[in-house]
């Protein structure tokens, strides 16, 4: 064969190759796959009596997650991340289609009220919460002075308060492919719907929903992905007595000093997330619309 | 063969960049002066005017990290790379731990005059036999906070915090062996109970705690009591003393079953790059006058004699500040457990908090 031309084709082709593709590949070798091949790895290995990890296979650590007292903290997870995703849709819905149906100048506006908070620091805005929230916070002293409560209520340290953050936090993940998907909506649409005797109920469920479900799936995956493995709401408003998935893996590389326990705990995290992927695919997601 | 060697070169190239460009940047943090301090230190715990203080004397740039448990410091420093921290200040049981683990550096005494402020009493602890390794900071009691105003029922001892009277009214500190420590002290067990049988009747008790505790908190609990959210909880003396100070009508109880003691220490990390800035700093902080700005701001107990006279009487017969003798001696610090036992108390403690 003529080795020699297909040769000198193959090299003249790999400098180009290696210029344009070679730093991305080494940076997503590094910071993506090198990474998550160690978890993988550390998941698998055991512990010296400091708590050191000792590179010695065992499986071990996936036995434990399945003791009772994990699984209810993972059923617990799964239950906090579902009620703040369809808080998220029921507030998230409503407002996305006002900016979307607004007009331009205010749309700009609204736009930016769900866009600013995104921008602060999550962590100052849940402390802002949790002085809002607390015996002698505004709230509080609001309701009093209306006369609506007498003694001061504890709003704080309980599973709904942070089920509020969370949500709080979330929004705006679902707002804007929500917002997206319904800018794209075809207004004559609506218009026929009207024509031909719709009511506006039923032109909400046999046209708007329909043609933007693509929009609250991706909405959906958004906010509730990341819902799993957030660990601060629940320390800050939920006072770390309602752990999540989160605060599990966060204490096991932390104060538990279990590394390995931690990096099986993230494995079974990461592998959830993707069947959720895998299941939203399914459904017809579509993945640019995650952003990603 | 050139176009090989290109192409092999600018890949070694591109990976000689990558790993330079990691290495590098570390460096080129430190100024040409007196060079860096690395400390490590707890969350409210030492005052940024004594640290300010320090940079102006010595010219050395100081770069303070914070955690709020021993096991978070442990885990972080394994973590980083050798030397990230030249200082820490780990409590009692967990020096002995650094040590036997090999992790820390031996002191050099004959740069730390200032070692003779250091009370007698506080000086050859069991868990750093002569000093080599540790010098003592400060310390004090997971006592209890409580505010008469709110809490009806009598609260003399750590029992009475697992009281129903107290649902969802309690903060405890966010702290395993202190939590677990406390539960076994209060049903007669030892602070750092072994033995199985015993501590299985700890994990029920827990459970009843569980339904009165509100938060877990260690980096300023006192923030629970003085905004009125908790009104009673078993939290480091000193944050005590800082809420009677916003709020007079909490106060401070020593529990009869004898209180959680703890003792911060100033240690230096093995591989420390800036060792001798590190015994700089420690000898300062232990300067009578330095160590009595601490205390001002954070009025824990102190093994600095010298610096407890500058004080005078408002630290001195403050109960919270400066805990009373008898105190002390009924209390007891946690001791460094084996590993099976501690992973009874993680279980234990994922039960709590599940």
């Amino acid at each position: 064969m003529d080795g020699k031309r297909s040769k000198h084709e193959f090299r003249s082709n790999t400098l180009p190759a290696v210029v344009t593709v070679g730093p991305v590949s080494l940076l997503l070798l590094f910071l993506v796959v090198a990474p998550l091949v160690f978890v993988a790895v550390m998941s698998f290995c055991g512990t010296d009596e400091y708590y050191n990890v000792v590179y010695s296979f065992t499986a071990e650590n996936y036995g434990k997650l399945l003791s009772v007292d994990y699984l209810k903290i993972y059923a617990r997870s799964l239950l906090i991340s579902f009620i703040t995703t369809v808080l998220c849709v029921l507030i998230g819905y409503p407002f996305a289609y006002i900016i979307a149906r607004t007009k331009s100048k205010k749309r700009q506006l609204l736009y930016m009220l769900v866009i600013i908070p995104f921008w602060t620091n999550s962590l100052i805005r849940i402390y802002g919460w949790r002085s809002f929230l607390g015996n002698s916070g505004w709230l509080v002293k609001a309701l009093q002075f209306l006369h609506i409560i007498q003694e001061p209520v504890d709003f704080l340290y309980k599973t709904g308060t942070t089920v509020l953050g969370m949500v709080y936090c979330f929004v705006p993940f679902m707002v804007l492919p929500l917002y997206t998907a319904i800018e794209k909506l075809d207004g004559s649409l609506l218009e026929a719907s009207s024509d031909l005797g719709a009511k506006p109920v039923r032109t909400l469920f046999e046209v708007i929903l329909p043609l933007t479900s693509g929009g609250i799936f991706s909405g959906c995956i958004m906010v509730f992905i990341p819902c799993l493995g957030y660990f601060f709401v629940s320390n800050i408003l939920g006072g770390g007595n309602t752990d999540m998935i989160g605060n599990l893996i966060e204490r096991q590389f932390k104060s538990a000093n279990n590394w390995p326990l931690g990096a099986a705990l993230s494995i079974i995290l990461i592998l959830l997330t993707l069947l959720l992927v895998k299941l939203y695919q399914r459904l017809g997601g579509d993945m640019e619309s995650l952003g990603v | 063969m050139k176009k090989r060697m290109i192409t092999a070169l600018l890949v070694l190239a591109l990976t000689a960049m990558n790993i330079s460009g990691c290495g590098g940047s570390a460096k080129s943090d430190a100024p040409a002066g007196k060079g860096e301090l690395n400390l490590f230190v707890w969350t409210e715990y030492l005052p940024d005017s004594v640290v300010s203080k320090f940079q102006e004397e010595t010219g050395i740039k100081v770069n303070v990290s914070t955690y709020s448990s021993n096991e978070d410091m442990l885990a972080k420093v394994k973590s980083e790379a050798a030397g990230a921290y030249d200082v820490l200040q780990p409590s009692d049981y967990m020096v002995a731990q650094l040590i036997a683990q090999g992790m820390l550096a031996e002191l050099d005494f004959d740069k730390l005059p200032n070692f003779s402020h250091i009370g007698d009493s506080y000086k050859d602890p069991s868990y750093d036999p002569g000093n080599k390794f540790s010098v003592p900071y400060m310390g004090g009691a997971g006592a209890i906070a409580v505010n008469t105003d709110k809490v009806d029922i009598d609260i003399t001892s750590y029992a009475d915090l697992f009281d129903p009277a107290l649902e969802g009214d309690v903060v405890i500190l966010d702290d395993f062996r202190a939590v677990i420590g406390m539960t076994s002290k209060s049903l007669g067990y030892d602070l750092s109970e072994t033995d199985p049988a015993k501590l299985e009747e700890v994990a029920g008790k827990l459970m009843e705690l569980k339904k009165n505790v509100a938060l877990y908190d260690s980096d300023s609990p006192k923030s629970a009591l003085i905004s009125g959210d908790c009104s009673a909880g078993m939290i480091w003396s000193a944050e005590i003393a800082m809420a009677m100070e916003e709020v007079p009508s909490i106060k401070v109880v020593y529990p009869d079953e004898g209180a959680y003691l703890f003792f911060d220490n100033w240690v230096v990390t093995k591989d420390a790059p800036n060792y001798d800035n590190a015994i700089t700093w420690i000898n300062f902080i232990m300067d009578p006058e330095n160590m009595a700005m601490v205390l001002e701001e954070f009025p824990y107990l102190c093994a600095n004699t010298d610096a407890i006279a500058i004080m005078g009487d408002d630290y001195s017969n403050n109960p919270a500040k400066n805990p009373p003798a008898d105190a002390i001696a009924k209390g007891s610090y946690v001791e460094n457990l084996d590993s099976e036992t501690l992973d009874i108390y993680n279980e234990m403690w994922t039960k709590l908090k599940e």
